[in-house]
């Protein structure tokens, strides 16, 4: 096999000392920032984007790898322990699992969650390595049209989806691809938007948004509200952390058909593996109900196993689609597109060509990543959670100090840092009053995809805008996108009708 | 330059209009305005630019052209967003769960923001290990804390550690300000 001997070489280029040595600082960072309250893996990547300007691409990416995927580990194991899910994709995690930890099983909902992790994350993999092949070659026939009907649909599905309120989750694209506006026009050379400041004609750089938005953001929003939280934060006692024959029996189907569940939402650009989560818990508790003896609402191991797996798998799914496509499904995916981009690198089937010893060394680190993460989560899970017992104004003294310095690191300029400020106050106001930060992240990276695509083809055609679904693939995915925009109206309504019943 | 936090606080009290008597306490208010506001200023600033924009010379689908279109979205999103804030005011009490809904502490965004502000514009002078340890010190007051000696003392170990660790180790370029001039520029 072809893919098999390039992964072989994978392993070779990732199983140096040093990047051994990436991979499980990745893995321990990431768990470390996921497991305290609040931060979840998005802002991990965030804070640590800036950071690796040192390292030489393939380190900086298997670090990535780590740090995203720990980020992950420590999100599920607070959403366990503490009930406090640091991201979205968590939250399905929440309902059974903090339930099972309530009536004394932590340690056996801990590694439900990791063993379902690493299933979930395992075959996603494998997965992405068989599929590469087929991803690029179907990118490879793209062409403006495409990539703009592409660009559209993560648009559409990241604001309708994941918003609860439609015209919330709009409003942070349009802001998202309105901060892209600024800087040179890449088609016609004219400056735009810059009020004549030489510091924007390169346009706002994504990392000053992502750490704005998402790390700063939550600094300040964090701050507003930090008197009147609750202080009684209890760990609970420690116990034996493995799976008797019978539990493990009991999870395996709802690993499988959580792991079935998230795979092919990490190639659909709907906002990252929230979705499946969800998805796979509402599956599980629907088979619950038709068994004899229901077990959902009393800490069912399957209720936390499904959501786990299909988060995991979602996530590495996601991160073969943005190797091979280009295209980011979700906040994180879009800063490590952001990172690509820092070191010259463009994701999609060319980065397959130009560059296969980074690609393959760091397909390879996923499955190093998985396997660290589940050696440092299933005995030491206990041990993370002490983690917490970080007093909060030193910890957010110490990851402002970060913010400033990695801003700082990668211009040089006070200038960004005031724009960082500037953002990071978005990011408060967004946080404030309830606008999803996702569509605004999507928006800012893909928002120059989407123009010069559009523009191009539509440049091409002399105006004629049928160019855009002048090919099946565009047909295709303008039809999916009209599926969603159907479900998400439909879900929105029941919600409506059901408020006020 | 937009010094952050204030912005939420006067709203409510501004766009309580008299003529409804609301129910509900002043407190639960019309801040939700300041989103639809800014996504309208900037759809404005779109449509400025576009319209002052000298694109001669560029063909159909030029570099006005997605500005525009973004603009006219954002200005009948924000109409939405801000129909939607002024008849659904925030409740002051939480509906689910029936307590009082957190307020925004502006004292801690004070401290917080201005304290970033502060850093970013004393930096050159000051250098990345002062500056770095007043941006500590002001979030962590701001967060609460009330150990101040500790603060400092910390600050500057963490400031200190990040320019070794950062600065001399992996070469970042981090100002070293009146102090380095002091040395003779380390």
């Amino acid at each position: 096999m072809d893919q098999l001997g390039l992964l072989m070489e994978g392993f070779a280029g990732a199983l140096t000392p040093m990047n051994l040595l990436w991979v499980v600082v990745g893995c321990l960072l990431g768990t470390a920032v996921g497991v305290l309250p609040g931060l979840g893996s998005s802002m991990a990547v965030a804070l640590l984007l800036p950071m690796t300007f040192a390292l030489d691409p393939t380190a900086a990416f298997i670090l990535f790898a780590g740090v995203y995927f720990g980020g992950l580990f420590g999100d599920s194991t607070m959403a366990i322990l503490l009930n406090t899910p640091g991201q979205a994709s968590a939250i399905a995690s929440t309902f059974e699992g903090h339930k099972m930890a309530n009536s004394g099983r932590a340690p056996q909902a801990l590694a439900t969650a990791a063993i379902g992790a690493f299933i979930g994350g395992m075959i996603a993999s494998v997965l992405v390595v068989f599929l590469s092949p087929t991803l690029v070659a179907v990118s490879a026939s793209f062409g403006p049209p495409e990539y703009f009907a592409l660009a559209l649909f993560a648009f559409v599905a990241t604001s309708s989806v994941v918003a609860d309120n439609i015209a919330k989750g709009l409003a942070a694209l349009v802001i998202g691809v309105a901060i892209t506006m600024v800087g040179i026009d890449g088609i016609s050379g004219l400056e735009r938007y810059t009020l004549g400041a030489p510091q924007l004609f390169d346009g706002i750089s994504l990392v000053t948004v992502t750490v704005g938005i998402l790390a700063l953001g939550e600094v300040l929003f964090v701050a507003s509200r930090i008197r009147g939280t609750r202080e009684d934060l209890r760990i609970r006692a420690a116990g034996r952390p493995f799976l008797s024959a019978a539990e493990v029996k009991e999870a395996a189907p709802a690993w499988a058909r959580g792991t079935l569940i998230g795979l092919p939402f990490g190639v659909v650009p709907a906002g990252g593996a929230e979705v499946p989560t969800f998805l796979a818990y509402e599956a599980e508790r629907r088979l619950d109900r038709r068994r004899k003896h229901p077990v959902f609402g009393k800490g069912a191991i399957r209720g936390l196993a499904a959501p786990e797996a299909a988060g995991n798998a979602t996530t590495g799914m996601a991160m073969g689609a943005l190797l091979a496509l280009g295209l980011p499904i979700s906040a994180t995916a879009a800063i490590m597109l952001a990172a690509f981009r820092q070191y010259g690198l463009q994701p999609g089937p060319l980065l397959f060509e130009r560059s296969p010893e980074l690609v393959w060394a760091l397909l390879a680190s996923f499955f190093l990543a998985m396997v660290v993460l589940l050696i440092i989560n299933l005995p030491f899970a206990q041990l993370w959670s002490k983690l917490l017992l970080i007093p909060k104004p030193q910890l957010y003294g110490g990851i402002t100090l970060f913010c400033g310095l990695g801003i700082y690191a990668t211009s040089g300029a006070v200038f960004d840092l005031l724009m960082l400020l500037g953002v990071g106050v978005l990011g408060f106001l967004m946080r404030r009053y309830e606008y999803p930060l996702a569509p605004l992240m999507i928006g800012m990276v893909l928002g120059p995809l989407a123009e010069s695509s559009l523009r191009d083809a539509l440049l091409s055609s002399v105006g004629d805008p049928r160019v855009l679904v002048s090919s099946p693939i565009t047909i295709v995915i303008y039809a999916l996108l009209a599926v969603v925009v159907a479900l998400a109206v439909r879900a929105a309504v029941r919600q409506r009708t059901r408020e006020d019943l | 330059m937009d010094t952050t936090p204030s912005t939420p606080a006067p709203a409510p009290q501004a766009t309580q209009s008299p003529a409804e008597a609301s129910p509900r306490p002043a407190r639960g208010g019309r801040s939700g305005l300041v989103m639809p506001l800014l996504l309208a200023a900037i759809s404005v600033f779109l449509l400025v630019g576009a319209a002052t924009l000298d694109a001669v010379g560029t063909e159909f689908p030029g570099p006005r052209f997605l500005p525009v279109i973004l603009a006219v979205v954002g200005l009948v999103l924000a109409a939405i967003l801000a129909v939607g804030a002024i008849r659904h005011p925030e409740p002051s009490v939480d509906p689910t769960t029936g307590a009082a809904r957190p307020r925004t502490d502006l004292v801690a965004l004070a401290w917080v923001g201005g304290g970033f502000l502060a850093f970013a514009l004393l930096l050159t002078y000051l250098g990345w290990i002062l500056a770095g340890a007043l941006l500590f010190w002001c979030t962590s007051h701001g967060f609460g804390s009330r150990r101040p000696g500790f603060d400092v003392l910390l600050g500057l170990f963490l400031a200190s550690a990040v320019y070794l660790i950062f600065g001399t180790g992996l070469g970042l370029v981090l100002p070293t300000g009146f102090l380095g001039m002091l040395g003779g520029g380390a």
